[in-house]
Parts: C-alpha cells; structure tokens; sequence
C-alpha cells in the first residue's frame, strides 16, 4: 500500500498509478500536467493528489521539476495542453488561472522588509478604508493583531520587518498568504526552511500544525528529508521532471526516499574519510575574535584539518567566517596569522591575508548573476591571469576549464550565463572562484545551503579530498548534517564564544544539537 | 564515486549545445550580427535608408556622414567619460558641468596669456580635482553617488559663474593655438574625432582585456560578492570617479576649443545625451553591460537620426522626440529579452538559435 508507484522507481511513474488515494475526495487533484520550455520537458506528465488535511511533501533534487510545478500552480507558467486540475472538486485552467482556495508561500516570502508587519500584511489583504480612501489605522491594527495572533507571534507590528527574526517574517508570510481564507484549500509552502536556523524550524512546525488543524492541507517543498519525517503525511518524489511516486512517509526511512530522489543508493549518513591531523602545523591561528555576536574566540587549525563551527542563531558561529576571512566590517576585532607565510599577527579588520570565503547567502553574497560561469570562476583569481593588469584569455580558460572538470560542474560550457545552473553546481562554481586562489585556508559559510542531496555528497567528496592535499577548511553550518559528514573537530560556540570541542570521531547527531543547544548532558 | 553520481542525476538539466568559442567561425560571425547583440546597428541601418528615401538629394552622401561624426564627437567623448564609473554602477551626474568648468578655466587662462600646454595641463588637472572630489564624497563618505555628484554638480557651476560671471569668455588670443585643438580638419573630418577613437579603444581596452575592467563589472552588478570574492570595491569606484573626471575635463576642453571659448553653458546640453547613448549602447554587443562600442553605435544612431531630421527640415521638437522614442524601445526590448530568457531558464542564450536559424 504504500509504494504506489507500480513501476520500477527508477523507471518514472508507471501507468496506473496513485493506487492509494485516500478515501475522501482529494482537495487537489492534478493528472497529465507537463511543461515543456525550449529545448526541455521541465515537467512530464506529473499527477498529484492532495487529501484534505494532510501536510504532503514535494520533495526532489534540484532540477527535478518541484519550482516548475509549483509556478505552474501559481499559474507563473503556462502548462502544456492536456492538463486537468480540480480543487475541491471544482475543474481550473491550471497555469491559467489560481483558485482562491490556492494560497503560496514563495521561497523569498514576498516581503517588502523596509515595510512593518502591519503594511505588508495589508498590501496582501487590503486595507481597511473609510469615507475618500482615508486608510482607517485603528481598524488595520486590529484586524492586523486578530490574524497574528492565531500564530501565536511575538512581534512589534509597526518596526520594519527587517528587524524581525526570519521565523517571524515566514509566519508573517503565512498569515498574509492565508488573509481572507475560508476554510478548505491548500496552502503551498516553497522551501520554507531554506533562510530559517535550527532552532527556529520547530517553531515553523508549530504553525504548520497550526494550519493543518485549522482544516487546511499543505503542500510543503523541501530539501531537508529530516523535515519530510518530522511533518509529513505523504510525500511525492519528482526526478528529472517526473513523478517518481507518492509515497506513506511512516512506511519510508530516509535511506530509501534519498534512494528515490537520486535515483540511486545515495548515503544520506554520509561521512567523509578525514583524519584528524595532529601532529600537522599549525595553519591559522586566531586569537580574541570580536564582531557581531562575538565575544572572543581562540581557535587553531592544523594542515589538512576540515574544523566545524556549530551555534544557534545569534550565537556567533555564521559571523565567524566572515570575522576570519578579513570580509566583516569594521566593528570586527581580533588578531588572526597564518604561521604558513609569516609570524605576524595582523588585526582581522585591517588584514589582507586573502583567505578565500564561500558565503552563507549564494545568491546576494556570492554569485554574479550576470556573468558566465567562466567569469565567476575567475573572479578572485583574475590577478594571476596575465601581466601588467592585462586579462589572458587563454590562462583565463585554461583555469576556468580545469577547475570545472575538477569539480564536476555541470554546465553548457564556461560561456553559459551561471543563472542556467542549478543551485548546486553554482555552488561548485563559488567553490572554484575560492580554491582558484590557490588558498592554504579556505574557510565556508553553509557549504551546501540549497544544495541537492547528489550533489551535497559529491562537495563533501570534494572538500575532503582537498583536506587530505594539505588544505585547512573551517566550515561553519547550520546544518549538522554537514558538520557531521565532513569536520574533524567541532567548536560549539554558545553566546559568542566557544563553549565545547568536540571531536567528530564517533560523534553523533543528537550530541552534537544538544551541545549546541547549550543543554545538559 | 558520489561525483559520478551527481553527473549523472544532473544529465536531465544539461544542455550540451556547440559553445560560442567552439563553433565554426560563419556560425561565431552570425552570432555577433544576432539582433540582440547588435540591434541597434540595424536600427541605424533602417534610419539611413529611411532619410536615403526621405531626403535623396542632401542625405546619402559622404559629407553628411562626416558631418554626423564631426558633429557627434564631443556627444561621444561626454558618453565615454562616464562609461567607466556607469560599469562599476557609480552615476558621475556631475560630468557635463566639469566639462563647461575646464572649458572657461582653460579658456580664463589663455585669455590670461598662460601659454598652450600649461593651461591644458591646468585644465585637466581641475578636472582630475572634481574626479578626486566626487571620489571622496561617495566613496570616502559613503553618499550615494546619484544624490552625491548632483551635489558636486551644483558646487561646480558656483564655481563657474563666479570666474565667468556667466558672461561668455572670448578673445583673439582663442583663435590661436587653442582652437587648433577641436578645429583642426583632415579629410574632412576633425581631430576629436580621433580622440572619440583613441578614448573608446583604451577603454575597451580596459573593460574587456584587463582585470581591473572584469572587476568593475563585478562591482557593478553585484557589490557585496565582488567585495566578499575580494575585489577592492571601493578602490575601484573611487578610481572609476577620478577617471570620469579627468575624461569630463579633457572632452570639456576640447569642447571649448571647439566652440572658440569659454561659454559658461557649454557642457550642460550634453548630459541628457550623454546617459542616453551610454545606456542605449550597454544594450549593444555586450548586453547588460556599459561597453565602448555599444556607446559608440549609440552615439552614432541618435545621431544620424538627429542629422536626418534636420535635413528632412522635421520640426525642431522632432530630435528630442527621436532620441526618447528609441530609448524606451531600446530598453523594452532588452527587457523584453530578458523575461523570456530568464522565463526559459534552463537554456542557453537565444543568439544561438537565431545564428544557427
């Protein structure tokens, strides 16, 4: 009952599939949707059925189809002639047209953050106005109070929004999305955990249970499988613009849904093969380390040591890397040397030790949307490409071409512009631009945020055979996943300053968050 | 193993099609000629046989195509001038007025008896000191560049009418070695031109074989990754002011000699100008980005346009009108472009599919 897809998984959807709908009508019922853009079939004949109540995950790696159809719901894009939809039994042009019942979330959340709570939810819902389109300012306050506070959120409804917590700014967008909602429906939630820290996803659940209990079904896009297990009723797997199939989530383990999505026995435990180098020189040593959240951090890396840096929000462990590189600004303090090239300590703010830094946040931090992968390649590397200021374009591609091919980036070519890539090859594209420098250190800000699971391993792959060249990696994340599969050593940093080391071998994940989490053990 | 894995899953989303460096060279030329590189030369090719047809007896020949160049010099060097910090999206608002500054100081100080060389010299020098000024407002005090260099715009033309007293400057002497420098004719064609050619080479030079051009668009199109992949952002701007400065003064100079003195209103007509062709021209060859040859095309579309309706003896309101009807189209269909391709996304640029068509 619970593999409906008939057909072998790697196979696509098989004819007849969906044997287990529930037994009530589906809220959203969805059979031969496809999108075809030039030269691609983004999304071949993809059925869904959505029960009512039910949180039902979307899950699949990048490039798999999960945007394409959720634009196609949002009717963003057109679908392909031949298409059905019903909602609540009632037939839409899907890609056409949205029924109310309908609500999206957007991954960016759709916020205008110079705007308060208050503003933003209005312009979604309308503001409430009186004689000559005064806006009536007492009445929008209420009614902005009266649907915060089904959520339960704590929030100065008048401050921009950028001075909220992301939570709270994904709560806002929820209630705005769901303004005027009258029971019934499916609201659509596109990779919401994406921006939102670890000890803030909890809070995200309680208000989707929140949603769900209010009589309303979710269809709940993610990367992270943890999440699909915590939450999920069902889950629809999509590879390669297909449905792979539908699926009980209690009757899946990670394991096999990683299986699913990849198409292949992918390891979702994966650890990488590092040794912890003791008796390797010291690389970097870092002393006092001040800056936003930080309030003092010592800390030494060995050669051919991959370091974790683990917090929570505000805890100083994403400002790190920054403070480390020489890239925060100027409130940083600290004295940092790198005993490789010279005995000096140098003030982090002032230094230009140029230690390469891939950033937390890919798309505003890292990548040149207009330019081609070859270019953003090549960024921090350009002054070694010639003489007296002059850019060889032949060096210039032989460095572009060989750091492609050592990374395995999947792309039409270095003139391709790098929007054409999915997330995790542009992931492997900031990579290159960072290790093209020839760097001893290389330090990374959530390596593999938006990052599929495929291509996650294969970065993992990456940095640790880097690691075992003689290469020093400090990787700070949010995600435990990735401190688990790569670091030697772990530092735990509670309240801006290292609270526990822990060594890797033989760690467990449940050690690991307690200790971030500050509890006892 | 994994990264097999990973090539393999990817392989749905990959469009392995010939690259523009791998191509054959018929299909590399018809690249470069596809409409959305060069739409503009197109355009330019429309308007010619238009006003051939319009106005057969004075437009076709080789004296109005001198004429549009000569008469366009001053307009392109204006543009050039302000390519540069436009690249690394830095406004230089301020320039036409540098222009008109250099102009009456060069003139003030021929009129003087100051000897040729040393007043240019001079000349040059306010305008690197405007540059340097503009550079420390936005850079150094961190004012946005669009608000900051209307500032130093409105400080420039204080100084202007306080050593002109808004009364052009003219004198025998002006006819002298100084005039040389605009109105000196070969061929039928003036030596700014030649400086438009030597200025527009260097800076494509610059933009598109150095590294320091890779990095101002860097910093242009996005600051904070330029910064955090190391790029000295505000190095660059800083010199990307100080560069529009000297280049404003220098055309600001030329334009004088040109006109034979020192008018205290000399440069202001070229702003409007100025920005439009350097925007129009970032549609061309390389789009989306500030480039010399795009501003050169543009400069010489509006400006055959313009020269045509003359001839034609079209209104007086009719050049205006030209010069903002083919903007909005010019940046529409970019626009446009832009959509569908980004809407299209994952595929590869349109040009190949309009070269191979």
């Amino acid at each position: 009952m619970v593999d409906t897809s008939h057909a072998d998984p790697r196979g696509g959807p098989g004819p007849a599939t969906l044997a287990d709908t529930p037994g009530p009508q589906p809220v959203l019922h969805v059979r031969n949707l496809s999108k075809t853009f030039p030269g691609t079939r983004a999304l071949d004949d993809v059925e869904l059925d959505i029960a009512p109540g039910e949180v039902h995950a979307l899950m699949g790696q990048n490039g798999s189809g999960k945007s394409t159809l959720i634009k196609l719901l949002a009717a963003y894009h057109s679908a392909d002639p031949g298409a059905h939809a019903e909602l609540e039994g009632v037939p839409f042009e899907v890609g056409r047209s949205v029924p109310d019942g309908l609500r999206f979330v957007h991954q960016d959340l759709g916020l205008i953050l110079e705007l308060s709570a208050q503003d933003n939810l209005a312009l979604h819902g309308g503001f409430a106005r009186g004689f000559g389109g005064r806006v009536l300012w007492r009445q929008q306050e209420t009614e902005t109070r009266r649907v915060l506070a089904a959520f339960d959120v704590d929030l100065d409804i008048h401050r921009p929004l950028a001075a909220a917590t992301p939570v709270q700014r994904t709560v806002v967008a929820i209630a705005a999305a769901l303004q005027g909602w009258e029971g019934g429906g499916v609201l659509v939630l596109d990779e919401p955990t994406a921006v939102l820290p670890h000890d803030e996803v909890e809070r995200l659940f309680e208000v989707v249970a929140e949603v769900r209990r209010r009589g309303m079904s979710v269809l709940y896009v993610s990367h992270r499988m943890d999440e699909i297990f915590q939450l999920a009723d069902r889950v629809t797997v999509l590879r390669g613009g297909r449905r792979v199939g539908t699926y009980d989530v209690s009757a899946l383990d990670s394991r096999t849904l990683a299986g699913r999505m990849v198409g292949d026995d992918v390891d979702p435990d994966f650890r990488a093969t590092v040794v912890a180098q003791v008796d390797q020189p010291v690389t970097l040593e870092a002393r006092g380390i001040r800056g936003k959240w930080l309030r003092g951090v010592d800390l030494e890396t060995r050669a051919g040591e991959i370091l974790g840096i683990a917090g929570l929000a505000g805890a100083g462990a994403l400002e790190l890397p920054y403070v480390l590189a020489g890239k925060a600004d100027a409130h940083a303090s600290g004295e940092i040397r790198l005993p490789n090239s010279s005995p000096d300590w140098h003030d982090v703010s002032k230094a230009r030790l140029d230690i390469p830094l891939v950033p937390a946040d890919r798309q505003t931090e890292a990548v040149v949307a207009e330019f081609s992968v070859g270019e953003n390649i090549s960024l921090s590397a350009l002054r070694s490409l010639g003489r007296r200021g002059r850019l060889a374009a032949k060096a210039e591609a032989a460095l572009v071409e060989s750091w492609s091919e050592r990374l395995g980036v999947v792309s039409a070519g270095p003139s391709a512009p790098i929007s054409t890539l999915s997330g995790g090859n542009q992931q492997k594209v900031i990579l290159a631009r960072c290790l093209a420098v020839g760097p001893r250190v290389l330090v990374m800000c959530e390596p593999t945020a938006g990052v599929d699971i495929g291509t996650r391993v294969s970065i993992y792959q990456i940095i640790a055979d880097l690691a075992a060249t003689g290469l020093t990696v400090i990787v700070a994340s949010s995600d435990e996943g990735d401190l688990l599969a790569l670091c030697t050593r772990i530092l735990v940093l509670r309240d801006g300053v290292v609270a526990e080391e822990l060594a890797a071998d033989g760690l467990t994940k449940n050690v690991l968050i307690r200790a971030i989490e500050g509890a006892e053990q | 193993m994994s990264v097999n894995v990973d090539e393999r899953v990817s392989t749905p989303t990959e469009h392995r099609e010939p690259g523009r460096g791998t191509g054959t060279p018929t299909s590399r030329w018809m690249s470069r000629l596809a409409v959305d590189k060069v739409g503009a030369i197109y355009v330019w090719i429309a308007i010619i046989v238009v006003f051939s047809i319009w106005v057969p007896e004075t437009f076709p020949n080789i004296t109005t195509a001198k004429q549009i160049l000569n008469s366009n010099a001053i307009t392109a060097l204006a543009a050039l001038s302000v390519t540069i910090p436009l690249a690394a999206r830095v406004f230089d608002l301020s320039f036409a007025l540098n222009m008109t500054l250099c102009g009456v100081a060069v003139a003030h100080f021929v009129v003087d008896g100051v000897p040729l060389i040393p007043a240019v010299g001079l000349g040059v020098l306010i305008g690197l000191a405007v540059g340097l000024i503009n550079a420390t407002v936005v850079v150094g005090m961190k004012i946005d560049s669009f608000i900051a260099t209307l500032a130093t715009g409105s400080l420039i033309q204080a100084l202007i009418t306080l050593v002109t007293n808004d009364t052009p400057i003219s004198d025998v002497k002006l006819a002298g070695g100084f005039s040389k420098i605009g109105q000196t004719t070969s061929q039928g064609l003036i030596l700014p031109v030649l400086y438009v050619a030597v200025v527009a080479l260097g800076i494509w030079y610059l933009l598109e074989h150095t590294a320091t051009g890779r990095r101002l668009y860097a910093v242009g199109f996005n600051q904070d990754a330029a910064k955090l992949a190391g790029v000295k952002v505000r190095r660059l701007q800083f010199l990307a002011l100080v560069t529009s400065g000297v280049l404003a003064g220098t055309s600001g100079i030329v334009l004088a000699s040109i006109l034979g003195g020192g008018s205290p209103t000399a440069g202001t007509p070229y702003l409007l100008p100025g920005f439009a062709a350097v925007f129009l021209g970032a549609t061309q060859l390389k789009n989306g980005r500030f480039n010399a040859g795009g501003t050169l095309i543009a400069v010489l579309l509006l400006g055959t346009g313009t020269t045509g309706l003359g001839l034609a003896n079209a209104p007086q309101w009719s050049g205006s009108l030209f010069v903002g009807v083919v903007l909005i189209a010019a940046l529409m269909v970019t626009g446009l472009q832009r959509r569908t391709t980004l809407a299209a996304r994952p595929v590869p640029d349109k040009s190949e599919d309009l070269a191979s068509a």
